[in-house]
């Protein structure tokens, strides 16, 4: 892939009208965005501040976007997902709510629906290349692969090379070795000179938290962080709320199934489990959780449904979802066991909670596209299961992800994160941290008028009565909702 | 005494033409000191029941039932007082026996007998020479009107009453179990008088099985037991109005339910509504918890409870105690502990296992909670009150001169017939009123619209 500088690359500029209007319809679903861009609209925080944003390219991260930029900041973007991109997103993004197609005025946006690894990685790195510019001095990352590439390149500007890849190293590892190998060659000291600017990352989701918090731990991470998942207006909200839409709504999509009768696996029983059980019990279906920790299992279990284990059921089940955060869930054993056409499909956020690769390997097997998105894999003996997504998070790749509405919750949170780390730097110091809970409590007061809330106040006598203000926060930290 | 209006039958001026032994006996009850307390629950269970309340203020005004003797074979609950009070408010003298041995409420049975026009034969632990003998206690009234609950009434007046049957104009069972009863015996051709098939209203099917049922048999295993059904398998054999509405609230309560069914349409319901479905042979080493609501006998029988885990508890919904099959689980027990709590009997195995039996295998919601709830018996019993009323006016043009209250008989054929239509209508119309919810009229167009077959696409 060439490092040719490019001001954007998206799939179809000419899709940029069509995605203004989704984008004009989900302002209006996003009421915390908006109402963020009102509050700072004169204040323009983010003054400054040149963000490298690293999420799904949707229209959604399009209000983020440029809910951002109206806050005064520089912003570069990449997807974080091979498949999560909507096009006309990214190119009403590109183009700007002022630019034409002919004459794009918009942000530096790479990101296109079904790229491939070394296109994927090559867009993160374009969204860390800012031209003039040392680099972003701030990181918004979901998954974690921005920050990865910043910390693994200075790693290996440090010790002058980069090592090769293991003979058992995923394909995805080789790209990013080979990304960074190139790099060292082109700009030696580049990454490290990135590293130095930036102030802090926020990130988004659980998988990246949980790198970060590893970093950490092993001494590595190289600026602060705040981890958006875990305000509980993020998690609570946009794992639960928004995967029991949008998990539906990918396996409708993909296969138009009738789930009702149908016998559902869902792998993890943490807040995405939660929320897709729900949703798939609501749609008619049975559902089997499958956990590894006695107290998701215990919770799965009190709440109405079976717990077992993989291998004992994986011939009876319908559907499989996997939403554990963790790897080799379903193995291809597994697979070459389940029922003829059963769905198999992940919603966590990394394509390995499927073992793609090891269904790839087995003798005999055989690849079938459906449609985009949908392949059915047929073994050996003949029979099949359908893979939605490559196994990446079907959520996004055959639906649209969360809809707007939770997305605003979550991407307040965002934004708030970037205020605090850009402005207030100082009181958060080289780690990881939450969000204070006050600001939590602001996501979710400004999302409470659009759905006709009616919030009721405590009275003076009362807040004294059990010990906190009358404004809040409300909670001890601890409290887990 | 208001006057009746045109459609009402008059009030008795003649006696029955046939001599009747109508020497109705004075009530029998546990204690009627305990009237007051009955009084004070029978008012609750008013305030609860305002369908009953708008029925009894038209019944005062037309006296449908004016000298009527009315004889009775229902659970003898709050909600039924306030029945059987809408039926003497309507003229009719009540003569009232127990539907269940174990079911009385004593304290509502005292408080009927203090009543006027009211005579009950009723103690709740009766034994089932005294059950049948109460039943016949009621039946000396020679009643022109009846209403049963499972059928023991009618089935007793046509075995060892026949001299009655040419009196009675006609009834109302309330439950499955006792149409189905009624049905073999129409197509028999032994069934001697009409009787309407209050269980198959649609209200019925609805609130009392679906809402009701399913709610109160939860209310009773928890009473019994308390036990938390969170996390538990509860395996629910039938999935008809009452099994559905079991399941569901077992699900609601966080259990994971297995359902058991007979009929594979039933059970397809079943399985797309998201429940398990299994042969009771499966179910029955993975469930804990074990809900009848079947009709049908020896649904758990003894392979079954042998495959059962240690701790299992055992409870019917269905109107008969023949669901579960209680003689084999005895015989297959080393040593039972009776009532470890109330209405929970232990049955020890020969390996160590114990079961628990809720309600001596009897209707568990009725046994060991409060039965229906009062708002759901509402709709059932103004099934009743309706169909009956409609009885007793409807035959005032009948065929043969006898039986009615102005010495005519019904009608209507000797048989089972269906609730008419207006009834359920009518009941649906007095229960949205009574709750504040209005609903839409068609217009003329849309009317039209539906009664047309010209306008396609």
């Amino acid at each position: 892939m060439s490092t040719e500088a490019v001001p954007f690359k998206v799939a179809d500029l000419s899709l940029a009208e069509f995605g203004r209007k989704e984008i004009r319809l989900a302002e209006h679903e996003m009421p915390g965005l908006m109402a963020v861009r009102a509050e700072f609209a004169r204040s323009q925080p983010l003054r400054g501040a040149r963000i490298t944003g690293s999420l799904h390219m949707t229209i959604q991260t399009a209000v983020l976007i440029e809910t951002l930029v109206a806050l005064g900041a520089q912003v570069r973007w990449a997807s974080c997902n091979i498949f999560s991109t909507q096009d006309h997103a990214a190119a009403a993004v590109a183009v700007g709510p002022d630019g034409t197609p002919e004459d794009p005025k918009g942000i530096p946006v790479f990101a296109w629906k079904g790229e491939t690894l070394p296109e994927y990685w090559w867009c993160t790195e374009q969204a860390l290349t800012w031209p003039g510019q040392p680099g972003p001095n701030m990181l918004l990352d979901d998954g974690g692969d921005a920050t990865l590439l910043v910390h693994k390149g200075a790693e290996f500007e440090a010790v002058g090379s980069v090592p090769d890849a293991a003979d058992d190293d995923p394909e995805e590892w080789r790209v990013v070795l080979a990304v960074l190998r190139a790099s060292l060659a082109d700009s030696p000291g580049k990454w490290t000179a990135v590293a130095a600017e930036i102030k802090g990352i926020t990130e988004e989701t659980t998988t990246g938290v949980h790198r970060l918090y590893e970093m950490a731990k092993a001494g590595t991470l190289k600026f602060p962080a705040i981890n958006v998942n875990d305000s509980v207006t993020k998690s609570k909200f946009d794992n639960k709320y928004g995967c029991r839409h949008s998990l539906v709504d990918g396996i409708n999509r993909a296969t138009d199934v009738l789930i009702g009768g149908k016998v559902a696996m869902i792998c993890g029983y943490g807040d995405v489990g939660k929320g897709c059980a729900e949703s798939l019990r609501g749609q008619g279906a049975r559902v089997i959780v499958t956990e590894i920790d006695p107290i998701c299992a215990l919770q799965a279990a009190m709440d109405g449904f079976q717990v077992a284990r993989l291998e004992d059921v994986v011939a009876t089940a319908d559907i499989f979802v996997t939403a554990t955060g963790n790897y080799n869930i379903i193995t291809a054993e597994h697979m070459s066991k389940m029922k003829h056409q059963a769905i198999v499909g992940n919603i966590g956020h990394f394509d390995n909670e499927i073992d793609m690769a090891g269904l790839a390997r087995l003798p005999g097997i055989r690849r079938t596209n459906i449609k985009p998105q949908v392949d059915e894999w047929t073994f050996a003996d003949g029979h099949s299961v359908i893979i939605l997504s490559e196994g990446r998070l079907l959520n996004l790749g055959n639906a649209t992800g969360h809809p707007s509405f939770v997305m605003s919750n979550s991407f307040t949170n965002q934004v708030i994160a970037q205020i605090e780390l850009f402005t207030r730097g100082e009181e958060y110091p080289l780690g990881v941290h939450v969000l204070p809970k006050h600001l939590d409590e602001k996501v979710a007061r400004l999302h409470l008028d659009a759905l006709g809330v009616r919030l009721t106040t405590l009275t003076k006598e009362q807040a004294n009565y059990i010990g906190v203000p009358v404004e809040g926060p409300y909670k001890p930290d601890h409290y887990r909702y | 005494m208001s006057a009746p209006s045109a459609s009402s039958p008059q009030p008795a001026q003649a006696v029955p033409p046939q001599a009747m032994p109508a020497q109705s006996t004075p009530s029998q009850v546990a204690d009627p000191g305990q009237a007051a307390a009955g009084l004070a629950r029978i008012g609750w269970a008013e305030h609860a029941m305002p369908v009953l309340g708008l029925i009894r203020d038209s019944f005062e005004q037309q006296q449908p039932f004016a000298g009527l003797a009315v004889a009775a074979c229902l659970h003898v609950t709050a909600e039924t007082a306030v029945l059987v009070n809408l039926i003497t408010a309507g003229g009719g003298r009540l003569h009232l026996a127990a539907s269940n041995p174990l079911s009385t409420q004593d304290d509502i049975a005292a408080a009927l007998a203090a009543e006027p026009g009211v005579t009950v034969f009723a103690r709740s632990g009766v034994d089932r020479r005294a059950y049948y003998e109460h039943i016949h206690r009621a039946l000396d009234a020679a009643p022109r009107l009846v209403i049963d609950d499972g059928c023991d009434l009618v089935n007793t007046l046509h075995a060892e009453r026949t001299e009655l049957l040419a009196g009675v104009r006609g009834g109302c069972e309330s439950t499955t179990t006792g149409v189905a009863r009624l049905r073999r015996m129409a197509a028999e051709g032994t069934l001697a008088f009409p009787m309407v098939a209050a269980d198959a209203s649609r209200t019925r099917r609805m609130f009392d099985n679906f809402y009701g049922t399913g709610q109160s048999v939860i209310d009773g295993i928890l009473r019994a037991t308390n036990t938390l059904l969170a996390g538990q398998v509860v395996v629910v054999a039938g999935y008809g109005p009452c099994g559905r509405g079991i399941a569901e609230r077992a699900r609601g309560l966080g259990a994971q339910v297995i359902v058991t069914e007979v009929d594979p349409v039933r059970a397809l319901g079943a399985l797309m509504q998201g429940f398990r479905v299994l042969p009771m042979a499966q179910a029955a080493p993975l469930g804990q918890v074990f809900i009848t609501a079947t009709g049908s006998r020896d649904v758990i029988g003894p392979g079954h409870v042998a495959a059962m885990r240690d701790g299992a508890i055992l409870a019917n919904a269905g109107h008969f105690d023949v669901e579960i099959d209680v003689r084999a689980l005895a015989e297959l027990s080393a040593a039972v502990h009776p009532a470890v709590r109330p209405h929970a009997d232990e049955y020890l195995l020969d390996d160590g296992r114990r079961l628990i039996l809720l309600a001596e295998g009897r209707v568990v919601n009725l046994v060991a909670a409060e039965g229906n709830p009062a708002s759901v018996m509402d709709l059932s019993f103004a099934v009743q009150a309706l169909a009956l009323a409609w009885l007793a006016g409807e035959g005032g043009e009948g065929r043969d001169g006898r039986g009615g209250p102005d010495g005519q008989m019904s009608s209507l054929e000797p048989g089972v017939h269906e609730v008419p239509a207006e009834i359920d209508t009518q009941i649906a119309t007095l229960a949205l009123a009574s709750r504040g919810a209005g609903i839409d009229a068609l217009t003329p167009v849309q009317q039209e619209y539906l009664d047309s077959w010209r306008q396609g696409s």
